[in-house]
């Protein structure tokens, strides 16, 4: 074990860093949902990472060679992810839009009318 | 008894005055104002003492409540790590 | 009636929501009777489900269901690698403290929301809340846990935007929707330290290789929060009044649900997974914490209040942290002697007062609703001498007021007398800290009361439909019966709960 197989471990927690700092001292309601976004980016990767067998190959019965395969759980719910992370992304933006219109503003110092 | 309970509260009866105030709502002796919103003592003004002896604890309390959206996502990371140190310090 | 089919409840409990949620808006195309029709019909094929599957775990016991099987009751080798859900009476208890709200809501909701158009989608979203609650509840598997997870926050964060004319109601929602987007990805973080280590996402796998290292701690801190957060636990609360304020007054409730049930989550998994595998009086003693935080700081908050839905969501803020204090008692004494002597008891009363609160905070609520409804203002400073105009109104809010506040003949009280009685022995402090936070409850009830109902009538009262009295009166009739049979409720509700997580005395 080498350290370039902490590699993409090294990279999830830059990506985490990098979203967390980005929602919280950026004001930007767009920018904090890129923020999210890499959080997200972030967490895919993690799983990708973690499901990573070497030597092992893809779970796909049809003429497969006679290896071990590796579980696909954890593909399964990165797939889940990006499809859930596109929903709630999209959900986000088109509030951002509303907010734009009702407030005319998307910094979120002016989105505070509910607050104490 | 009842008949007895009956007798006085007529003698009551009888020499009750019908004058204008009697009977109005007393609000720090003001003539009361017809609009009956003015008359109900409500909102803000209800344990106005209560909240205004605890202010100093109050306050900060509400300021807290920013109403930004970092604030919130700050608690939560904040929280996140109180937990985690937390929990590792005593297992 | 089939044996199968009600081994089969709790597929139905998760299908029929989502079936009917995309019906209604179909329907709604023939008419509007028809759509309400559907929706009625859906919520009540819902809770005939959960009766079903109640009346079986109390009968035959408590059983596995697994996803995609020959046979989903049998268990097999690679039964905990697919989809499974658990039936047992913690599912009951949640399920059962979700249905009530949900029918009581939905019927509320007639009424409330007739004078809107597009009540297709509202409908929709509503069951797939519904769905998304439920899932949560009965899910034994961590993948699934997070899809239902994303569902629930999707959909509610739909609902509360729904009056999306307003500006504050989009704000509410975008707001609870970034924070509960990030306890989703959290959630994702701690699902991959759970795989990378174990390489299985099943709570009986998990269960049964946990040991207590490193990276668990950091797993199991990650679900403890998201999940307290999704409660609305001070200091993550800070979405719940917004949201609650800002949804449609017949969904306020609803989204009080959902905190319920990700409550219900997190007792499970630290009761049924992760007991094992922790010293009991760390995650204890760190839920007793947030719960003390939350009664105190709720409540406070709750005082300087004028908007009557933001005073009533940050009571639910306070009720909830009774719960978390009650059962991390419970969850301290864990594996000692004091479980016996009082711990299970604080468990009791915390499971307890999570249904008692789930029913009658849908009753605050929807009462205020209407209050908000007859007189077009949330503002306490304007509201006044309804009592003339809406008694019915009157009578339930003080039903829901003195059950929350934990007045003697209702059902708040039960449930709070057992955990005062519990906790006193843990540590007197708290017993002292919950007294004082009730006493204060009972205070900013009656300020509402006084506010809102009492004073001279100002004639700004409107009619209230029937529909919104007939769910406020299905509710208060919930309260009575749990107020006068509270030893019912407790032994053949709450005790088969606490036995299913494995921790009866």
């Amino acid at each position: 074990m080498n350290w370039f197989n902490f590699f993409p471990l090294i990279m999830v927690v830059t990506l985490v860093i990098m979203g967390l700092y980005v929602v919280l001292f950026k004001k930007n309601l767009i920018k904090m949902i890129m923020g999210i976004a890499i959080i997200q980016n972030g967490a895919n990767l993690f799983l990708v990472s973690l499901a990573y067998r070497e030597g092992y190959v893809a779970p796909i019965w049809t003429s497969a060679p006679a290896t071990d395969m590796v579980l696909p759980t954890p593909h399964a719910l990165t797939l889940t992810s990006i499809v859930i992370g596109v929903a709630t992304t999209a959900l986000m933006l088109s509030f951002v839009i509303m907010l734009k219109k009702h407030y005319g503003s998307i910094n979120s110092d002016d989105a505070r009318r509910c607050r104490e | 008894m009842a008949l007895v309970a009956y007798l006085f509260y007529q003698m009551g009866e009888s020499s009750y005055k019908k004058t204008r105030l009697k009977g109005d709502p007393f609000i720090s002796g003001n003539r009361p104002s017809k609009d009956p919103r003015d008359i109900h003592v409500g909102g803000d003004n209800l344990y106005w003492g209560f909240t205004h002896a605890l202010r100093k604890y109050l306050d900060p309390l509400v300021e807290g409540h920013t109403g930004i959206v970092n604030d919130y996502v700050y608690w939560f990371v904040v929280t996140l790590a109180f937990v985690l140190v937390f929990l590792y310090l005593l297992i | 009636m089939n044996v199968d089919l009600l081994l089969q409840s709790p597929v139905f409990i998760l299908g029929i929501p989502l079936l009917f949620a995309f019906l209604t808006p179909l329907a709604d195309k023939v008419s509007k009777e028809l759509r309400n029709a559907v929706f009625i019909i859906g919520l009540l094929l819902t809770a005939l489900f959960v009766s079903l599957m109640a009346y079986e775990v109390y009968t035959i016991g408590s059983w596995t269901y697994v996803f995609g099987a020959e046979d989903p009751t049998a268990i097999t080798d690679v039964s905990f690698f697919r989809i499974t859900f658990l039936a047992d009476g913690f599912a009951v208890l949640a399920t059962l403290t979700i249905i009530i709200t949900a029918v009581g809501v939905g019927i509320y909701s007639f009424g409330n929301m007739k004078d809107f158009d597009d009540l297709g989608k509202f409908y929709t979203l509503f069951l797939l809340t519904l769905a998304g609650v439920m899932g949560m509840v009965l899910t034994s598997d961590l993948f699934n846990l997070f899809v239902w997870f994303e569902v629930t926050s999707i959909a509610s964060c739909g609902l509360i935007a729904y009056h999306n004319e307003r500006g504050e109601s989009v704000e509410a929602a975008l707001k609870y929707m970034i924070i509960s987007v990030i306890a989703g990805l959290l959630l994702l973080f701690s699902i991959g330290f759970f795989y990378g280590e174990y390489g299985v996402l099943n709570y009986f796998l998990i269960r049964d290789s946990m040991d207590g290292a490193f990276i668990d701690i950091l797993a199991i801190g990650l679900v403890m929060v998201i999940l307290s957060m999704k409660a609305s636990s001070v200091p993550m609360h800070m979405w719940a009044p917004d949201a609650y304020s800002e949804a449609p007054d017949s969904i306020t409730p609803f989204i009080a649900i959902t905190s319920l049930g990700s409550l219900f989550v997190l007792f499970r998994l630290i009761f049924f997974v992760f007991r094992g595998a922790v010293e009991p009086s760390s995650i204890g003693n760190l839920l007793i914490i947030l719960g003390v935080l939350s009664m105190f700081v709720g409540v406070s908050m709750a005082l300087k209040q004028s908007d009557v839905k933001r005073l009533i969501a940050y009571l639910s803020v306070s009720q909830i942290g009774y719960m978390m204090m009650a059962v991390g008692v419970g969850f301290a004494t864990l594996g000692t002697a004091d479980y016996g002597a009082f711990g299970v008891n604080a468990v009791e009363g915390g499971f307890f007062h999570m249904i008692n609160d789930g029913v009658y905070k849908a009753l605050l609520f929807l009462s205020v609703g209407g209050i908000i409804y007859a007189a077009d203002t949330r503002d306490l400073n304007r509201l006044g001498g309804l009592a003339h105009s809406m008694p019915f109104t009157t009578f339930f809010f003080i039903i829901g007021g003195l059950s929350i506040a934990g007045i003697p003949p209702l059902s708040g009280f039960s449930s709070k007398l057992l955990i005062y009685k519990s906790v006193y022995l843990y540590n007197p402090v708290l017993a002292i800290i919950a007294l004082v936070v009730s006493i204060v409850t009972l205070a900013l009830i009656g300020k509402i009361f006084f506010n809102a109902f009492l004073g001279p009538d100002q004639k700004i009262g409107m009619k209230i439909p029937r529909s919104m009295i007939l769910s406020m009166g299905v509710l208060t009739v919930i309260i009575v019966i749990f107020s006068l049979f509270p030893n019912y409720v407790v032994s053949e509700i709450i005790a088969p709960a606490i036995e299913a997580l494995g921790v009866a005395v």
